[in-house]
């Protein structure tokens, strides 16, 4: 049930915004969710959908954008995914990898009606 | 009326953040280790807190975030450790402004380590960053070989993965190789532990452990 705890985190954060605007109504929120964040798509739509009855976010739209998860070994300069995932390199065994995307979980836009 | 793209880009839980900075910096100040231990229910997590604290020469203190009841917290004072209880009535994970209130109750002129035992859960502790140093996974024999691979995050993110009840292994045929190579693919840095808190192994190691991350934090 992470999915409530982010939805209220965005509502909260988007009330702020809204005050400071002259906006007369939110029609969509833009999400990017990385797959390493175990966030059910029909989910967090359900939370999002049953948590803004009241608040500014009214009849607003929720959009996911879902980003890959993408390693990269600093050893080889090879890359992965979610098929291999960790943070041990397939290819040539290197511990010295970083995760280049997967961890989003970012407002990345609105549409507004002003 | 017009409708206009406005862009954003802004963590969802940037208020969040900004509590666990502060909580980051307080404890920066003060010289405190605090760990997260993260585990499902019933993974011997609070048996671990009572076989090592007070044992390990260190001053320690315990958050207890529970749903309900306060009965972890009663079981860490009853060793004379200071404890505190955070119910999340329902909530499924600790967040960072409870713990931020939560320290003020704590005696932090007198304290090295604060433990957070966060609720049972494989999922959502494992998203919520409450100002730890080190997130320690913490999964017992009886929950079968495959929660690595199940609870990706919380073992990739883990400075430290404890497998517990190791006595149980005979009983429930675990398979040790399995958890371990999914362990060392997941995350090969992170620092593995074998436990019995009934038959008393892996205690010293889990204390050394916790002993080198203190030392690592003061030295800065
Ligand atoms: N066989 C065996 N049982 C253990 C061991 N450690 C803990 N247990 C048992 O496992 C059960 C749960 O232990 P707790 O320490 O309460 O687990 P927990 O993770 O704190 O549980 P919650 O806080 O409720 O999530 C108890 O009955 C313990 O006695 C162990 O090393 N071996
Ligand atoms: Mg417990
Ligand atoms: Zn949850
Ligand atoms: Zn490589």
């Amino acid at each position: 049930m992470h999915e409530l705890s982010m939805v209220k985190a965005v509502i909260d954060a988007l009330d702020d915004l809204y005050e400071a605007n002259e906006w007369s109504a939110i029609k969509s929120v833009t999400l990017r969710v990385g797959a390493m964040r175990q966030v059910i798509p029909h989910i967090l739509t359900f939370a999002f959908t049953a948590s803004i009855k009241g608040t500014n976010l009214e009849g607003a739209e929720l959009v996911i954008i879902p980003v890959p998860i993408e390693f990269l070994c600093r050893s080889c300069g090879g890359r992965w995914g979610e098929s291999d995932l960790g943070y041990l390199c397939p290819h040539c065994g290197s511990k010295d990898v970083d995760m280049l995307q997967g961890m989003e979980m970012d407002i990345d836009s609105l549409e507004v009606e002003e | 009326m017009a409708v206009r793209k406005i862009d954003i880009q802004q963590a969802v839980m940037a208020a969040d953040m900004s509590y666990a900075k502060k909580i980051r910096d307080k404890l920066a100040e003060k010289g405190i280790l605090m760990i997260n231990l993260i585990g499902s229910p019933g993974s011997g997590k609070t048996t671990l807190l009572e076989n090592t604290l007070g044992k390990d020469g260190l001053r320690s203190a315990v958050i207890e975030g529970d749903v309900a009841t306060d009965r972890d917290a009663v079981r860490i004072d009853a060793l004379g450790i200071p404890s505190i209880q955070i119910n999340t009535e329902g909530g499924c994970h600790l967040e960072a402004n409870w713990v931020d209130m939560t320290l003020e109750k704590l005696p932090l002129e007198d304290l090295d380590v604060i433990y957070i035992e966060n609720v049972g859960n494989l999922v959502c502790p494992a998203e919520f960053d409450v100002g730890e140093d080190h997130k320690v996974a913490i999964s017992s024999v009886p929950e079968g070989p495959d929660k690595p691979l199940k609870y990706p995050l919380l073992f990739t993110e883990a400075s430290a993965v404890v497998l517990t009840k190791t006595d149980l292994s005979p009983y429930v045929s675990f398979d040790d190789d399995l958890f371990w190579s999914d362990v060392a693919k997941l995350n090969p840095k992170a620092s593995t532990l074998r436990i019995s808190c009934y038959r008393k192994e892996g205690l010293d190691e889990w204390s050394s452990l916790v002993r080198s991350w203190l030392e690592e934090k003061r030295r800065g």
